[in-house]
């Protein structure tokens, strides 16, 4: 109850934060509109061209770009903003603004998750869903309520993966303070806007167990298309928990390399 | 009560080195030495409840390490400490909320927001009941004199008034105990004057023990009847203000006046064995005896020459410091 008495004080001032600065909200809505466009383009003009890949259509395929428009949004709400502000050269482990969240009666992991939030990020938020409910209607399938809670399930499973990876990262920043190691995520996170499907198959594999963009987007996409199996629902959730607490391992030992800037 | 308890603290860090030129950057790239540097070497000491102790020495002399280490935001390479009881490195959310640390050079207000609103997070972060945040929110502010601040944009406020506020964000949970680093870092004589009055009433209200560092003298003066002095690493000193002084600077400065007729002669007067002249001006002549020999050289004085005026002084803190932080603090392990 306390945390979520927590969460809701960072969103308020972050709304606060983004009422300050009034262009934000413009430039915000073109990143929404562009990042939601470019994407549907992109598929829409392949489809065009072919009828299905590897039993891809356009539709499942926009339900996939739905939830892959829904997770970066996510992140981009607040796990990105939270975590990224410890990396970099004006990033608080390297001017060492960290003390302050490590002097807080709150555990740090916590508060180092869900401190900053962009909430303008809400527009992303609102087109992703408005993708996955057209992908839906298109299907012209029912959606009954077990695909839906198994949809919910999978989509909960890749947002847990999503943070461990990021979290993953950010742990890194305290071997290397200046880097930003997220920038080597972007590059295979890019690559969750497609099915695993359409990659070849070692990549395929890479892209589902070794860096599991695949398990992020194609799983709950299938959920809610139809044709996820049973193991591979089981398998995700068991990888997201192995994942989750790798990734808290990594960052409470970095916590300990923590040596605070200089005065 | 001791409130701080600190035994054999050490903390050595350990830092890349390289040579300078782009053969030596090139070769760190694939390997990188490393040296050790004892940043704090076995400090002991033990502080009580609602005392304020100033921690004095040169840059660099490990007194932000120390700071950082009974915070609980450093683990010591080996030595102990317990603040109220705990370990501070444990960072228990209990002691957590007993504390606070105050750092000039950084801000833990946020940039684009009021502060009033800072406070509100902060409030919530700590767990302070409303009523008690309302109450604490307005003593600070009606001791800092800062009621218009409260609604203006951070970013638009000055160093000094930036400050007022970290010092209501650092105590709006109403921590015992409370570190400050360099808190006067930066500002105007007149708005350190007014941190320093505050922080003093504070004290003095709550009976909140303080652990204060700083390169301004004054601060510690106005606010530190006791004084730990660290350099490289090590505790040399740890009692009154005054007896620093007197240790690192045995003698006093006897100031007379004489009559106008030895004054404008031109040639000094004949001073008694054992003095030093130090200045001469303006009919006044300022002059340096070893601490123990000042009665009885006053008293030659007083009976030798025609004395209009007289006073015995301590040499100024500032001058005593600076021997530390200049050329001085070469010998100084030896002189303490």
């Amino acid at each position: 109850m306390r945390h979520l008495r927590l969460i809701g004080s960072f969103v308020g001032i972050a709304i606060e934060n983004a009422l300050a600065y009034r262009v934000n909200f413009w430039i915000s809505l073109l990143h929404s509109l562009l990042s939601f466009g470019t994407g549907v383009l992109a598929i829409v003009v392949l489809f065009s061209q072919v009828e299905a890949i590897h039993g891809w259509t356009l539709t499942s395929t926009l339900a996939l770009l739905g939830t892959y428009l829904t997770l970066a949004a996510l992140r981009r709400l607040f796990i990105g903003p939270s975590l990224e502000a410890l990396a970099g050269l004006d990033g608080e482990i390297w001017t060492g603004t960290f003390d302050f969240t490590l002097l807080r009666p709150v555990d740090v992991q916590f508060l180092a998750s869900i401190r900053h939030w962009q909430p303008l990020v809400i527009l992303d938020l609102l087109m992703s869903g408005g993708v996955l409910v057209f992908a839906v209607v298109q299907l012209g399938r029912t959606l009954t309520l077990g695909s839906l809670a198994t949809f919910l399930l999978t989509l909960f499973v890749a947002v847990i993966i999503l943070y461990a990876l990021l979290l993953g990262f950010a742990g890194l920043v305290f071997w290397s303070p200046g880097f930003l190691f997220t920038w080597l995520f972007n590059a295979f996170f890019q690559m969750a806007r497609y099915p695993v499907g359409l990659y070849p198959g070692w990549l395929r594999l890479v892209l589902t167990w070794i860096i599991p963009v695949g398990i992020m987007t194609t799983v709950p996409a299938q959920a809610l298309v139809g044709g996820l199996s049973g193991a591979m629902l089981v398998g995700s959730v068991a990888f997201a928990a192995a994942l989750f607490v790798a990734a808290t391992v990594l960052f409470r030992t970095g916590l300990r390399r923590y040596a605070s800037a200089s005065s | 009560m001791p409130q701080i308890v600190v035994e054999n603290l050490s903390k050595t860090y350990r830092v890349p080195e390289r040579e300078p030129g782009l053969g030596a950057a090139l070769k760190s790239l694939f390997r990188r030495k490393h040296r050790e540097v004892e940043a704090v070497r076995d400090i002991s000491f033990i502080v009580e409840t609602g005392e304020v102790v100033g921690f004095i020495g040169p840059n660099g002399a490990g007194k932000t390490t120390t700071l950082k280490m009974l915070s609980g935001l450093l683990h010591p390479s080996s030595g102990g400490a317990r603040v109220i009881g705990a370990v501070p490195w444990e960072r228990k959310p209990a002691y957590l909320r007993r504390i606070s640390m105050v750092l000039g050079n950084k801000s833990q207000i946020l940039w684009d927001i009021p502060p009033v609103d800072s406070f509100r997070v902060l409030g919530e972060i700590y767990n302070v009941p409303l009523l008690e945040f309302r109450e604490t929110l307005d003593e600070l502010v009606a001791l800092l004199d800062m009621e218009d601040l409260l609604h203006k944009p951070t970013r638009n406020l000055s160093l000094g008034e930036r400050m007022k506020c970290e010092l209501v964000a650092g105590l709006l949970h109403r921590p015992d105990v409370l570190f400050l680093d360099e808190p006067t870092l930066g500002l105007d004589v007149s708005m350190q004057t007014r941190l320093r009055r505050f922080l003093a009433e504070y004290n003095l209200r709550r009976g909140v023990t303080m652990i204060l560092t700083s390169h301004y003298m004054a601060d510690v003066v106005a606010l530190c009847a006791r004084v730990i002095l660290i350099h490289h690493g090590c505790l040399l000193y740890d009692g009154a203000l005054s007896g620093l002084a007197r240790k690192l600077a045995p003698f006093k400065l006897i100031k007379v006046s004489l009559g106008n007729g030895h004054m404008s002669a031109g040639a000094d007067p004949q001073l008694p064995t054992g003095v030093e002249l130090l200045q001469r001006d303006n009919g006044q002549l300022t002059l340096r005896v070893g601490h123990d020999d000042a009665p009885g050289i006053t008293a030659k004085l007083l009976n030798t020459l025609p004395v209009l005026d007289l006073s015995v002084e301590d040499p100024p803190i500032e001058a005593v410091i600076d021997q530390i932080y200049g050329d001085g603090a070469v010998n100084l392990e030896e002189t303490l």
